[in-house]
């Protein structure tokens, strides 16, 4: 599996990213860390022709705590300088223990926070080599109007695989979004999309440059199941935080990850641990809901009853955990 | 290549006549004695490691040769269909591409007379192969491969083994008459008359999904065929010997002109038995450029040319008398063979024997259907069929226990054979620790205390097993020979065709060899897997690794102190079968101090006036027309703990005892239980080929799952020394005794969690746990609500 030919461009600053990236529009394809982009150009699913390099773009390698208290963190940070940065792996307990779960060591040593926000949405189908794809048609990713996984669909279900936007999610984060001449702030809630191709807001020549964590409690958490340890994307997550002290809590958050094409907020089962407290009975009736709200779940890697009883199981120990916190 | 399928085979053997001793053997046996011994026993690090941690072992990937094509080939992609048109021209076309090849270009030459190297009219499986090309470099290779022009009509294809046997069903190639490709049935003693008269009669289905051998080193062939009288193939392999044989009459050539270097082997796992495709195609490709080429799989091609295990069902009967006899077996096997039909029938007969002949059985019943499917040809994984079947008869055993209100472990014990027995199919067993192993387990896991009373959801389980060390007859001859150089220096070298993929078996011959000359393992050396430069030896498998080539390495390493004996018994002035090697010194066994040095003696046989270069040589053939002569036995308990909101299940610790015979290199001994515990307990709980109308779902090493070294459990090695009277020194065999038997207690130790649930699917995956264990409450819910 040979990468595809491209030319490759480091930028020097940012301005000169976005510019090229202005330039080259649709041929471009920014690549971070290269963990995920490169092997999924050795898969011939992304075949640019250029690729854009934003590390080691200064810009986006600060770590820095604002003035109310929030800390902005560059998009080109390796996932592994943050574990135990002291203003982002050691303020947010739910971060660190997001980053800490993604990958291996060496993944995290190369990967960075903004590839593992902007991550590729992922599926059976187009996480295999280009020839071993054209065993069957293509589908909504690559060039036909299908879906392998779910036969009837009319939109692609790849999910989003990624760890640290479900705690991003959770710590309330805003992301700072960039292209040439324009830029805005979008809380990272809003940012990703029920498609599994079109998966974000970000628009053509658009980066993410920070991500922006307000100052919050330290009642928080992220648990992931994986099948084995040490080196697997979640078969599910879950990230929560809340307020409050004991059983009585107040601004709660919980968010499920990796089961279906963007991270799911959980409303309803937030209302319901809000009203009553985090009581066995409480957490009990919260997980319960999970079903309702997590939509059709396929069968992406793991059988989708099984992915839906991890998500309930999830929900449980997130919330009993916070409970003892 | 008409295939015909085969009607019922079935054999009877009655019962065999166990009031002789040695029924079967003629002539002296070894000594048993525990002789004291230097080199043999103690912890010896492999020779090689240095160079395989830093990176400086060979493989054949390394392997560049001048003007070295690169080649590829071009897979199916069906899994049955007629091929219509095939149209080369535009790649051939392609600056760069130096050669492209299909059927109608090979002649006569077919791989190991079963199977076409390239499919012609159709393709009856994904990932058959089609054309190859080879190119300057990969690139253009794979350009090339793009441009091969092929029309397909899709045929009906049956991708399982209930609709291949049903009535009417699609044929697989065409050329049989039904999908049913062998069904045989072997009967050992009086199985009928054992069932009628049984107190109970148990019975379970267990089925194994398809799984891949996951080398570490891909599947790879570099050849040198330029030259018409001269064929070279680097390759890795547990068999060059093997592999010479097939592919000299295959080109025409004498086997003197067919050179095989295995170089390092990164994993065989019973995978890389036989000369492949892939090998052929290599070769066709040099012969037709005149330079030399070399094929590797990527990723996923991996994944599509391995021949592991396929699906396998079992159905097990076994029957009991009140006080817990095992009078009885019953096996069924339905096999999926996949698209060639394959020799998996045969080991599934072995697996049915080597699983059962630790009980004095009175009757044995296999049957084994091996069906054709349009799946990938099926062949053998790590532990082949014996971990599964072994895992279903120990988990039939460990619940049986517990509904007879028995501990499985005294049950075990109970109908453990003993040193001397006469299995039902006439082997006899010389030596045989099996007992000495279960209340080695027993007592180091302190079972008595803790089975049955663990907290919920963990669980204990006990397995048994044995395992054949070497199976003469299964192979063209099982003869090994070793050649033992003794240099100028001192320094010893040891010849050998034997492959190590990793088993360590070139650092056993090196401890047997310096055992007998009173030497340090360490300053020697192995030259190994090269047939233009060792002698002969069949392979690596079947566990005839130390018992075969290991007497042959003994017996090469006698012959140079023989002739060692003729300078320092006239020198130190005593018989000559009185000297000791030992310690890097020759000395007169009641006179230590008449003594020289190792090196000073073979200077001086150079010398002297003989001028004597000594080189031994040694061969071995067991003494037994057919069979094997010595078996290791095994007990292991497991201990598990599942996760009962999401089925994930852990294994904590494992406890091993294995009667191996003699450990003649302790540390490799361990070594070999880590790597097979682990891999049972990746095959048990882990490993699956997801699979959808053939596609392979998920061929790459992130998502076919195996578990890492986060995963392993806690090991307890316990090395039961037997002192076989055939083996090297004593040894028998660990290079699969362990594998089969962790899986046997891993799987009884998961259903023993859910309260002697029978798990009936490997591999016990979280999502197929979780449905026991919510079955295991709602019949607890119920029982309760019943209260
Ligand atoms: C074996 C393996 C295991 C893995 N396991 C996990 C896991 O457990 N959990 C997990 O979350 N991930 C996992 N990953 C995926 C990946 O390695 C990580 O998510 C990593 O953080 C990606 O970061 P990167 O910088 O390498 O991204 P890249 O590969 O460089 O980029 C990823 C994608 O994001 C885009 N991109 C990158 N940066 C930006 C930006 N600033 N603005 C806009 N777009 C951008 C790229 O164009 C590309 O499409 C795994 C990968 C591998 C190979
Ligand atoms: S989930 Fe998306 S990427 Fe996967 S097959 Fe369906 S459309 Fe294609």
């Amino acid at each position: 599996m040979l990468l595809p030919d491209h030319s490759y461009v480091k930028a020097e600053s940012l301005e000169e990213c976005l510019k090229t990236l202005r330039e080259t529009g649709e041929k471009a394809k920014v690549i971070a860390g290269g963990t995920d982009v490169i092997f999924n150009m050795r898969l011939k699913l992304f075949q640019p022709e250029v690729a854009v390099s934003i590390r080691g773009l200064k810009d986006l390698l600060q770590v820095e705590e604002l003035d109310d208290g929030s800390v902005r963190i560059g998009a080109a940070c390796r996932l592994a300088d943050l574990i135990d940065h002291p203003l982002a792996g050691g303020r947010y307990p739910a971060f660190r223990q997001s980053l800490e779960a993604v990958a291996s060591t060496h993944i995290r040593n190369m990967g960075t926070l903004g590839g593992n926000i902007c991550l590729e949405t992922r599926c059976w189908y187009t996480n295999n080599s280009d020839q071993w794809r054209e065993g069957l048609q293509g589908c909504y990713k690559t060039d036909s109007e299908l879906c392998h996984v779910i036969k009837s669909s009319t939109k692609c279900h790849a999910i989003n695989n990624s760890d640290t936007p479900p705690a991003l999610i959770a710590l309330g984060a805003t992301l700072t979004l960039q292209k040439e001449g324009a830029k805005r702030e979008v809380p990272i809630a809003e940012f990703y999309r029920a498609d599994g191709v079109d998966f974000s807001v970000l628009g053509p020549g658009e980066i993410v440059t920070h991500v922006t964590i307000p100052p919050v409690s330290d009642r928080q958490v992220f648990i992931k199941i994986t099948p084995r340890k040490g080196m697997d994307f979640s078969l599910g997550a879950v990230a929560a935080r809340c307020d409050g002290e004991g059983e009585q809590i107040s601004n709660i958050i919980i968010v499920l990850g990796s089961l279906v094409t963007a991270p799911v907020v959980l409303d309803k089962p937030a209302q319901v641990v809000l009203e009553a407290g985090l009581t066995d009975d409480a957490i009990e009736k919260a997980a319960d809901l999970v079903r309702d709200e997590l939509g059709e779940v396929s069968n992406l890697y793991g059988r989708s009853i099984y992915k839906r009883q991890i998500a309930i199981v999830l929900v449980k120990r997130a919330l009993t955990q916070l409970r003892e916190q | 290549m008409a295939r015909e399928t085969k009607t019922v085979r079935e054999t009877k053997v009655g019962t065999p006549d166990r009031s002789r001793r040695r029924p079967r053997f003629e002539g002296e046996l070894g000594s048993r004695e525990k002789t004291d011994l230097d080199v043999i026993g103690k912890r010896q690090p492999r020779l090689d490691g240095p160079e395989k941690v830093s990176g400086r072992s060979i493989f054949a990937d390394d392997v560049q040769l001048p003007g070295m094509l690169c080649g590829k080939i071009l897979r199916s992609r069906y899994a049955h269909a007629r091929i219509l048109s095939l149209d080369t021209s535009k790649a051939e076309a392609l600056p760069g591409v130096k050669a492209v090849i299909t059927a109608k270009d090979i002649g006569e030459i077919d791989v190991n007379g079963r199977e076409p190297v390239f499919a012609s009219d159709a393709v009856t499986y994904i990932g058959e192969e089609i054309a190859a090309v080879a190119a300057l470099d990969e690139l253009t290779a794979e350009k090339a491969l793009e441009l091969i022009e092929i029309e397909y009509e899709e045929l009906p294809a049956v991708m399982n083994m209930r609709r291949a046997l049903k009535e009417g069903a699609p044929l697989v190639d065409g050329k049989t008459e039904g999908n049913l490709w062998s069904d045989d049935i072997d009967n050992y003693g009086e199985v009928e008359p054992a069932f009628e008269t049984a107190d109970y009669i148990f019975e379970e289905k267990y089925e194994a999904g398809v799984t891949h051998n996951l080398f570490a080193e891909f599947h790879v062939a570099v050849v040198d065929f330029s030259l018409p009288d001269k064929l070279t193939l680097y390759t890795p392999t547990q068999t060059s010997y093997l592999m010479q044989h097939a592919l000299a009459p295959a080109f025409g050539l004498t086997l003197s002109q067919v050179q095989i270097i295995h170089l390092n082997t990164g994993g065989a796992f019973s995978g890389r038995g036989s000369v492949r495709p892939h090998h052929y195609i290599a070769i066709l490709l040099s012969r037709e450029t005149r330079r030399p080429v070399k094929i590797f799989a990527t990723g996923d091609e991996e994944f599509l040319v391995c021949r592991a295990l396929g699906e396998n069902k079992y159905k097990m009967r076994m029957a009991l008398k009140k006080d817990g006899t095992i009078t009885a077996f019953d096996m069924e096997a339905e096999m999926d063979g996949g698209a060639v039909g394959t020799e998996v029938g045969y080991f599934g007969w072995m697996a049915g024997l080597c699983n059962s002949w630790v009980f004095p059985l009175e009757g044995l019943r296999m049957r084994r259907r091996c069906v054709l499917t349009n799946n990938r040809p099926n062949f053998l994984g790590h532990g082949g069929l014996m971990l599964s079947t072994n895992a279903a008869i120990m988990q039939l055993i460990n619940t049986t226990a517990k509904k007879i209100d028995r501990d499985p472990i005294d049950l075990l014990y109970q109908n453990a054979i003993e040193e001397g027995h006469t299995g039902l199919s006439g082997e006899w067993f010389a030596s045989c620790g099996l007992r000495e192993c279960i209340e080695t387990v027993r007592k180091a896991s302190d079972w008595d205390n803790r089975y049955g009373k663990l907290e919920s959801y963990h669980g204990l389980g006990v397995g048994i097993g044995s395992m054949a060390a070497g199976a003469k007859g299964a192979f063209r001859h099982d003869t090994s020979a070793v050649m033992v150089r003794v240099g100028e220096d001192g320094i010893v070298t040891v010849y050998t065709g034997i492959p190590d993929m990793g088993q360590g078996t070139h650092t056993t011959m090196a401890v047997i060899v310096a055992e007998v000359l009173g030497i340090d393992p360490n300053d020697m050396k192995v030259i190994a897997g090269d047939t233009d430069l060792t002698p002969i030896d069949v392979g690596a498998f079947a566990q005839r690794g130390t018992i075969q080539t290991g007497n042959a390495a003994r017996n090469a390493a006698l012959d140079a102190r023989e002739q060692l004996t003729v300078y320092a018994a006239g020198k130190l002035e005593v018989d000559k079968d009185d000297l000791v090697f030992r310690g890097g010194k020759v000395y007169a066994q009641n006179a230590p101090d008449k003594s020289m040095g190792f090196e000073d003696l073979v200077y001086k046989t150079l010398h002297g006036k003989e001028g004597r270069s000594v080189m031994g040589r040694g061969f071995y053939n067991s003494p037994l027309q057919f069979g094997t002569t010595s078996w290791s036995f095994g007990a292991q308990i497991a201990e598990v703990k599942v996760d009962p909101d999401t089925g994930e299940v852990q294994v904590l610790k494992v406890w091993v005892a294995h009667d191996l015979g003699r450990a003649i290199n302790p540390l490799a001994c361990e070594g070999q239980i880590d790597g097979q515990v682990y891999s049972a307990m990746s095959q048990i709980l882990y490993e699956e080929v997801q699979t959808d109308a053939g596609l392979y779902l998920n061929p790459s090493r992130l998502e076919y799952k195996v578990p890492r070294s986060y995963e392993m459990p806690e090991i307890d090695y316990h090395l039961i020394e037997t002192i076989d009277p055939f083996g090297p020194f004593g040894a028998k065999e660990i290079g699969e005794g362990i594998i089969v038997v962790s899986g046997g207690a891993i799987a009884a130790a998961v259903s023993d969690a859910l309260g002697g649930e029978f798990i009936g699917e490997m591999p016990m995956a979280p999502w197929r746990v979780l449905k026991h264990v919510k079955r295991v409450q709602r019949q607890e819910a119920a029982g309760r609500s019943a209260a």
